[in-house]
């Protein structure tokens, strides 16, 4: 492959996103490891981060226009991956159906991957319009390549996945030019929706009493039972106080996560095992990482040379601010918990891969901006 | 492309997006730094809580000696399957009934008992579901520690009782503190705890506080199910202190015999040194094993055993000699005839009292068991004459014999070291019932307390107690079975924040004797009519031992009206040896068998022979004549 990487493709590629991304799945390595020492979550992480760099370099030297010209068929393939999910041959854990083993392949998690299939299908189909104000027949057809995998997911039930894709049609909305009232009254509208949906969810028993119990322990934390439902939020909110300015020095074997105190450590909760190892200083760290990793997405999408390319960009980062703002949100204890993984950090194959090979996307766009 | 040209303002879009990442990563930046560095110190804390737990090393109890060093009472390790809190509360009990009494071959109900209890106490460590856990026990938990994590296996150093049922009304018992003790402000104020153990009757009660050790503990981190991960640091119990008693174990024995060989196997024997107070016996039959107090609460047979104990008429669980209270009988006479002498309602030199067969009150007559003439007061102990008693006593009145009743303080308990004591009652303590019932004090009450009836009844250690006082010439001392506390070291260094101090031994701290006031004369009147019960043809010369010269006094006390066909007189016997330089002082009181003599008496002729084997044979002893002189009456 290094024979074919031309002198210009050296030169423009683009090193700090990359060593970025690198460098903070590294740093989740880490806190895998803290989390749980004796497992071997953190060397099976590596492996996964091996797997997705050469992902990552395969996507970033590929002309990213012909990625796009073969969309449809990337989707399609998504697609019925995503109904396998749902028939025998998808792999049932906690009650939902989100994974597929495959032959050779093994074991994976479609929902997830889609998410590049899907943004690539909606850059390809909001790319090619013209200017002008988005028109309603164009949200339509836009709206059911969005609802096709959003649906599959729902079936599965994977409310925490399917919450992911929407932040990448609203970007894709925004950035084909939505117009501004449209944008007030989706937020009015999505406000409502959420109080109303609420009220008659617990109204007629739709929602649950444990689902209930989950958000009253971020709103009324010491009044939930310790040990129902508001375990989560609890525990984890202790957890990161718990790390203070540096972290806890040494002493892992008394870590909320290795006396089982925090659950899920190495995936949804990973946040706060950074924090209760690496303390404020090791958080914001990341947190700037993130902002600076973003920063320089955003800056390859003002330079790309054509819409398609923006639209990919731009919902990759509004689909990672998203992730990031929710699992950390959850960490912390102000958000519900949903499990959504936190991108580069939480442990799994099938995230680490989704998110390189979108980061790869990027640097490549950046790579060929000048090619036209 | 050129983001400006476009109609949709795409620069202004991709900004915007931009400020809205930012903000809502300052968002969760501002959020971490008050749960961080804000709230970081409360939330260590609640951390530090929920994973680290103190749980409690019992301390072993000290142990109780007799005064030879023979072991009385020690503890021995077991087991105990213990529930853990932690583990619990997500647990639903009822559906681990059939496990554990299956697995631990337990009662079904007894299960049910327990698992109530716990829900009831929330405040908790650990709860113990069986005690005395076999082999088997252990292994069953051991290897479903998966099913059952609430499960644990606990040491617990055991009360063991190697006498059984002997001297078990002195040792008493120890068991779980119960609820209504930890809401007594008097057991709250020293931090007793749910599941703790302490003494209950005895010595175990009285002297809980220094037999009691101080618990060490474990500071271990658990996992989130409650589970011990690791141990940062233990705190070694320090061991309670060993009390060596009084107590005789040879002479205990001995009493034990005795009261078994008795005709109704029901009464007292007591004895003690009258120079000190110290006790070197004191049986009370029927008895019980402590044993089952501590072993049996959690089997059905045993606690079959200890509700038999109460429920049983013979009333087993009770300490005769320091809570019966009986009619003293003729032995009353000894205390009453010190009192008349030292009220000079007669004198040594003129002593005479007219017998007279009997007394007539009223129309009503009572008899003496013979007649007598007008004896001297000597020969009336000697003899037991009633009619001697009856005229001396109306002599006196009844304020003299309350008197007499204060001066050897009938009227308060004897201080013994044990609990729960009970006062004689007397004439003094009835007089404002009577007064209230029956308008006056009578005379034929007078006759009737003159010889330990009716309004007299006394616990066997008070007369033991005022007769002893009578060979010390007047000295009466306080009863007691502390002989030494041994000292027990330190835990730790000093200054360390777990340092337990050590304590220090101490000594029976004597209080001053109670003084009868008793001259010369008194006394040597007292003795010779006491010497001659046994000595002379008195009432108890039956027991008569060669060489070894006893002052006692018989008693026949009357339990139910003459003739009736009731139960059968009370019998006393109360004595001291060698009867002019007493070592040994004894009662003997055998229930409902009959006459003192033949009864009481060879019970405590058996004491003395006991004490005799042991003494040693070069030691002189004091005789009547060498007291005295043989020409002296």
């Amino acid at each position: 492959m290094v024979a074919i990487i031309e002198k210009r493709d050296l030169r423009d590629f683009d090193w700090l996103t990359a060593v970025l991304a690198i460098a903070i799945s590294c740093f989740g390595v880490w806190q895998i490891h803290n989390a749980l020492p004796t497992d071997n979550y953190w060397s099976k992480q590596i492996i996964g981060i091996g797997i997705a760099l050469v992902a990552f370099l395969v996507v970033a030297f590929s002309d990213f226009r012909r990625i796009v010209d073969y969309a449809p068929v990337f989707f399609v393939i998504g697609l019925v991956l995503l109904a396998l999910v749902v028939t025998p041959l998808g792999v049932e854990v906690n009650g939902q159906k989100a994974w597929l083993r495959l032959p050779l392949i093994g074991q994976f998690q479609p929902s997830e991957f889609m998410k590049i299939p899907t943004v690539l299908m909606l850059a390809k189909y909001f790319g090619a319009r013209k200017g002008g104000p988005l028109t309603l027949r164009e949200t339509i057809i836009g709206g059911l390549i969005f609802a096709a995998p959003l649906g599959l997911i729902l079936l599965e039930p994977d409310a925490g996945q399917a919450i992911t894709y929407f932040p990448i049609f609203a970007a894709v909305l925004f950035i084909s030019g939505i117009k501004f009232r449209y944008v007030v009254i989706a937020i009015v509208a999505t406000a409502i929706m959420v109080q109303t949906a609420w009220f008659v969810g617990v109204k007629y028993g739709k929602i649950k009493r444990y689902q209930q119990e989950r958000l009253l322990a971020i709103t009324n934390p010491d009044e939930v039972d310790p040990r129902g439902y508001g375990y989560h939020t609890i525990q984890s909110t202790i957890t990161v106080g718990k790390g203070g300015l540096a972290g806890i020095q040494g002493d892992p074997e008394t870590s909320q996560s290795v006396l089982k105190f925090l659950p899920e450590p190495q995936t949804d909760f990973i946040f706060a095992v950074t924090a209760e190892n690496s303390g404020f200083i090791g958080c914001v760290s990341l947190l700037l990482a993130y902002a600076l990793l973003l920063s320089r997405m955003i800056a390859g999408a003002r330079q790309s040379s054509d819409r398609a390319s923006l639209l990919v960009i731009m919902s990759v980062v509004c689909g990672m601010v998203f992730q990031i703002f929710m699992n950390v949100g959850m960490a912390e204890g102000f958000l519900p918990v949903i499990g959504v993984p936190l991108p580069l950090m939480s442990a799994g194959l099938s995230a680490i891969l989704t998110t390189f090979i979108a980061i790869g996307f990027v640097v490549s766009i950046k790579m060929r901006r000048f090619v036209n | 492309m050129k983001l400006n040209d476009q109609v949709q303002n795409l620069g202004a879009r991709i900004w915007t997006i931009q400020v809205l990442a930012f903000i809502l990563l300052t968002l969760l930046g501002v959020r971490l730094y008050y749960l961080q560095i804000t709230k970081g110190a409360y939330y260590a804390e609640r951390a530090e809580n929920q994973r680290v737990r103190l749980i409690p090393i019992p301390a072993p109890r000290g142990a109780i000696f007799d005064r030879n060093g023979k072991i009385l009472v020690d503890s021995r390790p077991t087991y105990n399957v213990v529930l853990s809190n932690e583990p619990l509360k997500s647990l639903d009990l009822p559906s681990r009934v059939n496990d554990y009494a299956a697995g631990l071959s337990m009662d079904r109900q007894f299960v049910i008992e327990r698992l109530n209890l716990i829900k009831k106490q929330n405040d908790f460590e650990t709860m113990v579901l069986k005690e005395n856990a076999t082999m088997q026990d252990i292994a069953w938990v051991e290897a479903h520690s998966v099913e059952f994590p609430e499960l644990l296996i606990e040491l617990q150093p055991q009360r063991f009782y190697p006498l059984g049922t002997v001297l078990s009304h002195v040792l008493g018992y120890v068991g779980e503190i119960s609820p209504a003790q930890l809401e007594n402000p008097e057991f709250k104020e020293k931090g007793f705890r749910p599941g703790d153990i302490i003494g209950k009757g005895g010595l175990e009660q009285y002297y809980d506080e220094y037999l009691r050790g101080r618990p060490g503990y474990r500071k271990v981190i658990v996992d989130s199910r409650g589970r011990v991960q690791s141990e940062i640091a233990r705190v070694p119990p320090q061991a309670g202190m060993d009390l060596v008693t009084t107590i005789d174990l040879d002479l205990q024995m001995a009493a034990e015999q005795q009261l078994d060989a008795s005709a109704t196997k029901r009464g007292t024997i007591i004895a003690m040194d009258p120079n000190n107070g110290e006790l070197f016996a004191m049986a009370s039959h029927p008895a019980y094993d402590p044993n089952v107090f501590i072993q049996g609460t959690s089997k059905p047979e045993g606690r079959k055993q200890i509700a038999a104990y109460w429920q049983d008429e013979k009333r087993p669980l009770y300490n005769r000699a320091i809570q019966g209270r009986y009619p003293p009988g003729s032995t009353w006479k000894i205390p009453e005839y010190v009192g008349a002498l030292e009220e000079g309602v007669i004198t040594p030199q003129k002593s005479n009292v007219a017998c007279g067969g009997g007394i007539t009150i009223g129309n009503k007559f009572t008899r003496c068991m013979g007649n007598h003439g007008a004896p001297p007061l000597d020969h009336a102990i000697t003899v037991s004459c009633d009619g001697y008693a009856y005229h001396l006593a109306l002599k006196m009145g009844i304020e003299g014999i309350i008197k007499m009743i204060q001066t050897f303080q009938f009227d308060k308990p004897t201080g013994i070291d044990l609990p729960n004591e009970k006062v004689s009652q007397t004439p003094k303590s009835w007089m404002p019932w009577i007064l209230k019932h029956e308008g006056k004090w009578s005379d034929i009450r007078t006759v009737y307390a003159s010889i330990g009836q009716d309004t007299v009844v006394v616990t066997p250690i008070s007369m033991l107690r005022a007769i002893s006082s009578v060979g010390m010439q007047g000295k009466m001392y306080t009863p007691h079975f502390l002989k030494e506390f041994k000292s027990i070291s330190a835990i730790g260094e000093d200054g360390d924040p777990n340092y337990i101090p050590a304590r220090e031994g101490f000594t029976y701290q004597h209080p001053a004797p109670v003084i009868v006031p008793m001259n010369d004369d008194q006394y040597h009147i007292m003795l010779r009519g006491m010497w001659g019960v046994v000595q002379e043809a008195g009432t108890a010369a039956s027991i008569r031992m060669p060489g070894w010269e006893i002052a006692g006094k018989t008693g026949t006390a009357q339990v139910s009206e003459l003739g009736s066909g009731g139960a059968k007189d009370h019998a006393w016997f109360d004595s001291f040896a060698p009867a002019y330089k007493p070592e040994i002082s004894v009662v003997a009181l055998i229930e409902n068998s009959g006459f003192g003599a033949a009864n009481a008496a060879p019970a405590a002729k058996g004491m003395y022979e006991a004490y005799l084997a042991k003494r040693d044979p070069n030691k002189p002893i004091i005789t009547k004549d060498e007291a005295v002189g043989s020409g002296k009456k």
